[in-house]
C-alpha cells in the first residue's frame, strides 16, 4: 500500500485546464476546488468532503464519488482505492426534519403494497 | 418495536429472490424499497436474458420481475414500496422513512440488496440538460414511454450501453454513434452486432470531449484517444445530437452496509467499495447479508442466485432449514452461479484484453472487438457460419458467453451447446433443419439467421430476428444491410413468422440475390413504406 504523505504543499498552486469544470454537481464543487483542498494538505475523501462540501449534497456522493477520487488520486499520484470513501452514515438518504421528529419506536407491522 | 425474521432492503432481482426463498422456508419476511415500483432494474429490461433454463434464459427481464413479484405475494413475503431505509443500527435495527414518518424495525436477519448506481464521466458540458445516464434513458423509455431525445450519442460500449442503444432504436430514436474509450468493445459481441447491423457506427478508442449547446445539448464533440485515454488533437468530430447517454459502468450502492458497520474493501474490479463477504454472502456482522450488485457489479442472473444463497443461510441459522438441507441447496446454487459466471465476460475474465481465442481455439473476431461487427473474411474462422446449401441456419456466435437457449429451441436437435454453456453452439449437419425459425427467435443475442437458397430465380432468403415496430408485412420492399449496416441490395419481405414461442422476436424472411446470402443480415424498410404507420412503439 502506498503511504500517503500528509503534508501541505510548499509549491504555489498551479492552475490546470478544466479547473473550472464541475465535479460535484449537487454542491457545485469544481475540479479546482478539489485540487485546492489537496494543495492545502487534505488527503482522504472525508477531509476533502468537509473542506469543499463535495459529496454532501442531495445524492450524497453517489454521482461524484468516483470523480472526486479520480481528481485526488491523480493529484497525489496514488491509486484511487486509497483515497477512501464517503462514510455511510444515517440518514443515507435526505430526510425532512419533520419526518425525523415523527420517528417512532413503537412501529406497527407494515402492509403489503397494493397494485 | 416490530420484529421481523428477515428484513430485505431492495426489491430488485437479488432482494426479491432472497425474500421468496426465505418466505418459502417459512420465515416472516418484509422487503423495503425506496422506489414507487418494485423490481429494481428488471422492469426496464425488455431484452431476453442469457444463461441456461435454470437462470431463466430467453425470458425478458420484465417478465422475470413479474414472476418474482407474483411468487413473493404467493409465498407471503411483504413488499413495501416508497420505504426508504435511512440507517442500520446495532442489533439489526432498521429505520425506514415511510408515509411521512420514520419507523424503526428489528430484524433477526438482514439482507442488503441495494444494487448499484450509474457512473458519470466528466467532460465540458456534462451537467447540461440532455446529458443523462443510459439507465435514466431506459427508465424514460421503458417505464414511462418517453423518448429521451431524437438523436443520441451513447458513451460506453459495455452491455448497458449496447442494450440501451438497441432499445433507443426500438423506441424510434436515431443513435448517431456509440463511442468507447477502450480500444475494444466492452460488452457482448452479439449485442454490438445487433446494433451495428442497423447502421449505428461504433467508435472504439474514442471519447466525448464536449457537449455543445447553451441551455441544452445541441451537439457533441468526440475525439480519438491515445493509450492513456487523452484525446488526440486534430481528431475531433462534431456530431449532430440532442442527447448524450452515459454508460460507463456502475458503482455498488454500499452505503448501508458501511453504515451498518460491515467491514468494507475497495475492489476496482467489483466497481468500488464493497462489503467483505463469506461464500454465503454474510458480511463481517453475524446475520447481515448482502446480495446482488451491492457486492460487486454483475448480472441480474447472478444477483438472483446470490439472494437465494443468503436467504437459505439465514433460514438455516434461524432453524428453518437443517444444516444438511442448506448444504444441498447451497451446492446447487453455487453450481448454477459457476455456470453463469463462465466465459470470457465472467468476473474472472472481466476486462482482460489478452484473450485472443475462444475456448475452442478459434481466433476472436478483431473486427467485432474494434467495430462491433464481424468482418466477412473472419466468418471462415467459425464453423457455424458455414452455409452448406438448402435450408440451414448460420449461428454468428463467436464469443464464450454462458447461454444455451438455441439448444433448447431446436425441435430437431440440430444445435448443440452441451453442459458447459459458455462454449459456442455447434451445428449437426446430419440432422435436417426444417426451417422453423424457433432458434432465430430464441437466441438472446439475436445471432441466428436462417438461410435458404432453394429459390429458383437466382435468389434466396435470409430469415433474421427483427424486434422493431411496425413489423413489416409480407411484400414490403426495402434494402438488405450487411453486418456493418451498409446497404447491399434491394430486398423484399416474403414471410414473417411470429409465434408465441418466439416471444416477440419475430423472424423476418427477406428475399435477396443468392450472392448476398452470406452477408445480408438486416432489413431496412424504405422510408416511404413507414410513413403514416404507428411510430416508435416499444415491444
Amino acid at each position: 500500500m502506498t503511504v500517503i504523505v500528509r503534508e501541505k504543499s510548499t509549491d504555489s498552486f498551479a492552475p490546470q485546464a478544466e479547473d473550472d469544470m464541475l465535479v460535484c454537481r449537487c454542491e457545485e464543487v469544481t475540479q479546482g476546488d478539489i485540487r485546492t483542498a489537496v494543495h492545502a494538505g487534505l488527503r482522504t475523501f472525508g477531509e476533502i468532503k468537509r473542506y469543499s462540501r463535495a459529496g454532501m449534497g442531495l445524492c450524497q456522493g453517489q454521482t461524484c464519488q468516483r470523480l472526486v477520487r479520480a481528481v485526488v488520486a491523480a493529484q497525489l499520484k496514488v491509486p484511487a482505492g486509497e483515497i477512501g470513501r464517503v462514510a455511510g452514515r444515517a440518514p443515507v438518504r435526505p430526510v425532512v426534519m419533520k419526518e425525523l421528529a415523527l420517528s417512532t419506536e413503537e412501529s406497527e407491522g407494515v402492509d403489503d403494497y397494493a397494485e | 418495536m416490530k420484529r421481523y425474521e428477515m428484513i430485505v432492503i431492495g426489491a430488485g432481482p437479488a432482494g426479491l429472490s432472497a425474500a421468496c426463498a426465505a418466505a418459502e422456508a417459512g420465515m416472516e419476511v418484509v422487503v423495503f424499497d425506496e422506489n414507487a415500483k418494485p423490481g429494481g432494474q428488471l422492469f426496464k429490461q425488455i431484452h431476453k436474458f442469457f444463461g441456461s433454463r435454470e437462470h431463466q434464459a430467453r425470458i425478458r427481464g420484465v417478465k422475470i420481475g413479474e414472476n418474482l413479484l407474483a411468487d413473493a405475494k404467493k409465498l407471503g413475503a411483504k413488499v413495501v414500496l416508497g420505504a426508504t431505509v435511512l440507517g442500520i443500527y446495532k442489533n439489526k435495527e432498521v429505520s425506514v422513512r415511510l408515509e411521512g414518518e420514520v419507523r424503526n424495525y428489528k430484524a433477526d436477519s438482514l439482507i442488503i440488496a441495494t444494487g448499484a448506481a450509474e457512473n458519470m464521466v466528466r467532460f465540458d458540458g456534462w451537467t447540461k440538460p440532455g446529458v443523462m445516464g443510459a439507465g435514466a434513458a431506459q427508465t424514460l423509455m421503458n417505464l414511462h414511454g418517453i423518448r429521451p431525445g431524437k438523436k443520441i450519442l451513447m458513451v460506453g460500449s459495455g452491455n448497458v450501453g449496447l442494450v440501451v442503444a438497441f432499445q433507443l432504436l426500438q423506441a424510434g430514436c436515431e443513435v448517431t454513434a456509440i463511442v468507447e474509450a477502450a480500444p475494444r468493445v466492452g460488452g457482448y459481441g452479439v449485442h454490438a452486432a445487433k446494433v451495428a447491423r442497423t447502421g449505428v457506427p461504433l467508435y472504439t478508442s474514442h471519447t466525448i470531449t464536449r457537449a455543445l449547446g447553451a441551455d441544452t445539448v445541441t451537439g457533441a464533440v468526440i475525439a480519438e484517444v491515445d493509450g492513456s485515454f487523452a484525446p488526440k488533437p486534430g481528431t475531433e468530430k462534431t456530431l449532430d445530437v440532442d442527447t448524450v447517454c452515459i454508460a460507463v459502468g456502475l458503482s455498488p450502492m454500499s452505503q448501508l452496509a458501511d453504515n451498518a458497520g460491515c467491514e468494507m474493501v475497495y475492489d476496482g474490479a467489483k466497481g468500488g467499495y464493497v462489503p467483505v463477504l463469506d461464500e454465503d454472502g454474510e458480511t463481517s456482522l453475524k446475520g447481515v447479508y448482502c446480495a446482488g450488485d451491492v457486492c460487486g457489479i454483475e448480472e441480474a442472473s447472478t444477483a438472483m442466485i446470490q439472494g437465494k444463497i443468503a436467504a437459505a443461510k439465514a433460514a438455516c441459522e434461524l432453524g428453518y432449514m437443517s444444516e444438511g438441507a442448506f448444504a444441498q441447496k447451497a451446492k446447487g446454487y453455487r453450481e448454477s452461479l459457476k455456470k453463469i459466471r463462465a466465459g470470457m465476460f465472467g468476473p474472472a475474465n472481466k476486462g482482460r484484453a489478452d484473450i485472443v481465442a475462444t475456448d475452442e481455439g478459434y481466433p476472436l473476431s478483431q473486427s467485432l472487438l474494434k467495430n462491433g461487427f464481424i468482418a466477412e473474411r473472419e466468418t471462415a474462422d467459425f464453423p457455424t457460419f458455414t452455409y452448406g446449401g438448402g435450408t440451414r441456419v448460420v449461428i454468428e456466435c463467436t464469443q464464450n458467453i454462458p447461454c444455451d437457449p438455441c439448444q433448447d429451441a431446436c425441435p430437431k436437435g440440430c444445435i448443440r451447446v452441451g453442459a458447459d454453456i459458455a462454449l459456442l453452439p455447434t451445428l449437426d449437419a446430419s440432422r435436417a433443419c426444417t426451417g422453423c425459425g424457433l432458434c432465430v427467435g430464441a437466441c438472446s443475442g439475436q445471432a441466428i439467421f436462417l438461410i435458404n437458397d432453394t429459390l429458383e430465380d437466382g435468389h434466396g432468403t435470409v430469415g433474421l430476428p427483427y424486434e422493431f415496430l411496425p413489423l413489416p408485412q409480407k411484400g414490403t420492399s426495402g434494402k438488405a444491410l450487411d453486418r456493418s449496416g451498409r446497404e447491399l441490395c434491394d430486398a423484399v419481405v416474403v414471410d414473417v413468422r411470429n409465434s408465441k414461442a418466439m416471444d416477440k422476436t419475430p423472424m423476418l424472411v427477406m428475399k435477396v440475390p443468392k450472392i448476398e446470402l452470406g452477408r445480408a443480415r438486416f432489413f431496412k424498410v424504405l422510408e416511404a413504406a413507414t410513413s403514416g404507420a404507428e411510430e416508435g412503439s416499444v415491444l
